[in-house]
């Protein structure tokens, strides 16, 4: 009986230790010693082919879009820009959340959605071939490598064949809801292939489900969109004079969505545009103001009837 | 590319990591700030292993090359390191075998007949015929054994023995008078850790005890810090002076090879990677070994464990003038071994695993472990210890394996009359090391049957009193209590409570390093 005990205990120790059914951890001291990922090439291009569009716009639309409105309120502002211009696009957006890849998708028109790619990380989204599949499926996420430091064909491929692109710059999830560094690959592909940049701005979905949430909170907290004019390259432009143009856009639009166009207007023109990076204050009250979740549309009725 | 050694700290994210103990292990939950000292992975092995040691043969550091030693009419004699080199034994074939082979090509080429090989053996017991046969390969055991040209060193056989004179500071030079008189003597050895080779291969390996008494002493190992660095120990210091001496009398062409880290074969593999790096595979293989030694008869598991042969890979070889020589090697081993830790720790976890180099086919008793955990595995360090002095040691061992009859008569002895009377080394030593040396018994069995010699024991436990001297406080971590007792130790069932009873020693929240060893490494501490 003991041997069996024994054996029970050790499955559960390993089960507790090793994270089974969830992403495995390395211990941060030991984060330098990691070895570079193989980089396990799994091919996307079957989702976006016929079949994987049929079965992206049923995943979507019948199991996605139900549920991620289930969970949280959206407002969306500024869709107007795209009947501006012609795909393919560059979408640029902060990243907070898991919930910016749906939130943005989501609020795309139909047809702008079902022509739009998204790039995620090799290492994170591409490690398994079940998450691959998965995020490819519904997403229509293709591979990108955020470490390596060059940049790999397929978004370029991608952006060739008609589709459009959602990119997070900046590589990775804020750990405290502020917008970090952005990298160039975005400004690089634009000015590459001679395409405009949309740029987008969120807020609240660091408030609704942060980094280390599985689901977001309970609530159906208040998330806000909002698309901006686009940026398009210049002749003679470089990614390296892009790039601050793209995030000045991105900040721009954070400012108009907690104020107002006029105002975030005045202070651009000013140059007191607020840094998206945020204050330097203490962490905690960094984390602290990024909590809260934007204000629930004032034009919107609230039914308070069922709720505590 | 192999990865350096490196310092974990215990966090919230760090799984069980393993512990050996005995024929066995376990998955540890350390405190949270623990520090964990990983050994380096694997070195790249030597593209060419044949060619490398033809071109070392031939190429040698501050020597002529082998072929120009060799010349008819001449004696040589080739010695080798013992099985208690490598550990695990070596996949075969063994490298000692590949260099011998080669040696002895060259050697027949230049027209010598006159050739033996001895077992370096020194105090230890002797090698079956199978044993030398797996060190030497078929060819060579064939060729010599049979004519009694391949043997065992007998350090008892004063027939046999020469007195080369006496260091400056007065310690006697006595060893195999067949090496001594030799024309040339070839040393293999196979450079496991730092302490190995150098003049320690000749001037211990085939001295006797006469010899050995003058630095396998009480007052010699506390002074030595540590045994891995031969620049700062006293031992190696003795030995050092002895082997210059021995150099005045005879040549010495020194052949040093150095082993990668691949300690487990497939599929205890899991044993060597990095906790968090385990794959499901790895995962399912430790549960099931875990559960397969659970239930397994004491012996299957002796066997299970003591029929592993390490898949080691040649990282490098070097020939020639044995100091010279012995500087490439140690840069070698220090490449694949060293590891960088910051300042001393309250306590020090180590787990003795089922192997020592005194045990090989045999048993683990109470006094091997000790001097595996307290002498070998303390003294993993170069700098200062890994612990503070007054420290605690804590070490996971049952001590429950006994007495090896054939291989360890005078161990009995020793824990059954000698500790139970004194712990102190220096105490037993002037008090009982002479009778026990001298005991015509045991040097009847050391000589005629396989017996570690009658002294064997004390060297054992003088090993480890250097820890013994620096720390306050040892605990063994699933020991039999009996056992842990007659040793001067304590037992505890669990980690938390050897920290509870360490307590008194080194407070409620001490800092706490625990090598992660096997794979070997060398905690290079910058106290």
């Amino acid at each position: 009986m003991s041997v069996v005990r024994g054996g029970i205990e050790d499955v559960r120790q390993v089960a507790r230790g090793w994270r089974w059914g969830r992403r495995p951890q390395v211990p941060r001291s030991a984060e330098p010693f990691v070895p570079p990922s193989e980089s396990t090439v799994f091919g996307t291009d079957w989702a976006r082919r016929r079949s994987g569009r049929v079965a992206r716009e049923v995943a979507q639309k019948a199991g996605l879009e139900p549920v991620f409105r289930s969970q949280v309120r959206t407002r969306v502002e500024g869709l107007d820009v795209l009947e501006r211009v012609e795909g393919p696009v560059v979408f640029v957006a902060n990243h907070a959340s898991h919930l910016d890849t749906p939130l943005v998708l989501l609020s795309l028109p139909d047809e702008w959605r079902r022509r739009t790619a998204v790039a995620a990380a090799a290492d994170y989204f591409f490690d398994t071939w079940w998450r691959a599949v998965g995020s490819a499926l519904l997403f229509n996420t293709f591979p990108i490598e955020r470490r390596s430091g060059s940049m790999s064909d397929t978004p370029g491929d991608v952006l060739a064949d008609g589709w459009s692109l959602l990119i997070f710059p900046e590589g990775t999830r804020s750990s405290d809801g502020w917008v970090g560094r952005f990298r160039m690959g975005a400004a690089y592909l634009a000015c590459e292939h001679r395409v405009p940049v949309v740029p987008v701005a969120h807020r609240g979905t660091f408030a609704a489900m942060p980094r280390g949430q599985g689901w977001p909170s309970p609530g159906r907290r208040q998330l806000t969109i909002r698309f901006g004019e686009p940026l398009v390259p210049g002749p003679d432009e470089t990614p390296r004079s892009l790039a601050p143009r793209i995030r000045d856009a991105v900040a721009g639009l954070l400012d108009e969505d907690a104020s107002t166009w006029w105002e975030a207007r005045r202070r651009a023109a000013s140059g007191t545009t607020p840094d998206p990076a945020g204050p330097e204050v203490a962490p905690w009250r960094r984390v602290w103001e990024q909590t809260a979740s934007p204000a629930p549309d004032p034009g919107r009725s609230q039914i308070t009837a069922w709720r505590r | 590319m192999s990865r350096p050694g490196f310092v974990l700290e215990v966090d919230d994210r760090t799984p069980p990591l393993v512990v050996h103990e005995g024929q066995g292990f376990r998955l540890e939950e350390f405190p949270h700030g623990t520090r964990v000292v990983y050994p380096p992975e694997s070195l790249p092995t030597v593209p060419d292993v044949e060619q490398a040691i033809r071109d070392a043969l031939l190429s040698p550091v501050d020597s002529e090359p082998l072929p120009e030693l060799l010349f008819p009419g001449m004696r040589l004699t080739i010695a080798f390191d013992d099985l208690s080199l490598p550990l695990p034994t070596m996949r075969p074939p063994d490298i000692r075998q590949r260099v011998i082979e080669q040696v002895l090509t060259m050697a027949a080429e230049a027209g010598v007949d006159d050739v033996e090989l001895v077992a370096a053996t020194a105090l230890h017991r002797r090698m079956t015929p199978a044993e030398l046969k797996h060190v030497v390969g078929e060819r060579v055991f064939r060729s010599f054994h049979p004519q009694g040209a391949l043997y065992n060193f007998d350090a008892e056989d004063r027939d046999n023995l020469v007195h080369l004179g006496t260091t400056e500071k007065g310690e006697d030079v006595e060893i195999s008078k067949r090496a001594a008189e030799s024309d040339l003597l070839v040393y293999v050895n196979v450079n496991l850790v730092a302490m190995d080779g150098g003049h320690k291969s000749v001037g211990i390996g085939l001295a006797s005890y006469n010899s050995l008494r003058h630095h396998h002493n009480p007052q010699t190992m506390v002074r030595s810090h540590s045994f891995m660095d031969h620049r700062a120990s006293h031992l190696h210091h003795s030995a050092w002076r002895m082997g210059r001496l021995i150099r005045e009398h005879v040549k010495v062409f020194q052949i040093e090879t150095t082993l990668d880290n691949e300690v487990f074969p497939a599929p205890y593999d899991f044993l060597m990677k990095r906790e968090w790096e385990w794959s499901w595979r790895d995962q399912g293989t430790m549960l099931g070994a875990r559960r397969g030694l659970a239930v397994a008869p004491r012996r299957l598991r002796h066997k299970l464990f003591h029929d592993m042969r390490a898949p080691y890979g040649l990282t490098g070889i070097n020939a020639g003038e044995v100091e010279a020589v012995h500087d490439r090697t140690i840069a070698t081993v220090h490449r694949q071994q060293l590891v960088e830790v910051e300042g001393q720790s309250d306590v020090l976890v180590m787990g003795v695993p089922y192997l020592g180099p005194y045990n090989v086919g045999s048993t683990m008793n109470p006094i091997l472990a000790t001097c595996m955990g307290l002498g070998y595995y303390f003294n993993s360090y170069r700098g200062a210890p890994v612990v503070r002095r007054g420290g605690a040691v804590i070490l996971y061992h049952p001590l429950d394996e006994g007495f090896h009859q054939l291989h360890h008569p005078s161990y009995v002895d020793f824990y059954e009359e000698v500790l139970a009377e004194s712990t102190d080394p220096t105490v037993i030593g002037e008090k009982y090391e002479r009778q026990f040396a001298t005991d015509p018994w045991y040097i009847h069995l050391y000589r005629t049957s396989h017996a570690y010699h009658g002294v064997h024991p004390f060297y054992m436990w003088y090993w480890a009193a250097h820890a013994m001297d620096h720390v306050d406080d040892v605990i063994w971590v699933g020991a039999n209590r009996r056992a842990a007792s007659r040793l001067g130790f304590r037992a505890a069932s669990t980690l938390a409570d050897a920290l509870e009873m360490a307590s008194d020693t080194v407070g409620s929240s001490p800092s706490i390093t625990y090598l992660h060893n096997p794979p070997h490494l060398l905690a290079d501490v910058r106290a």
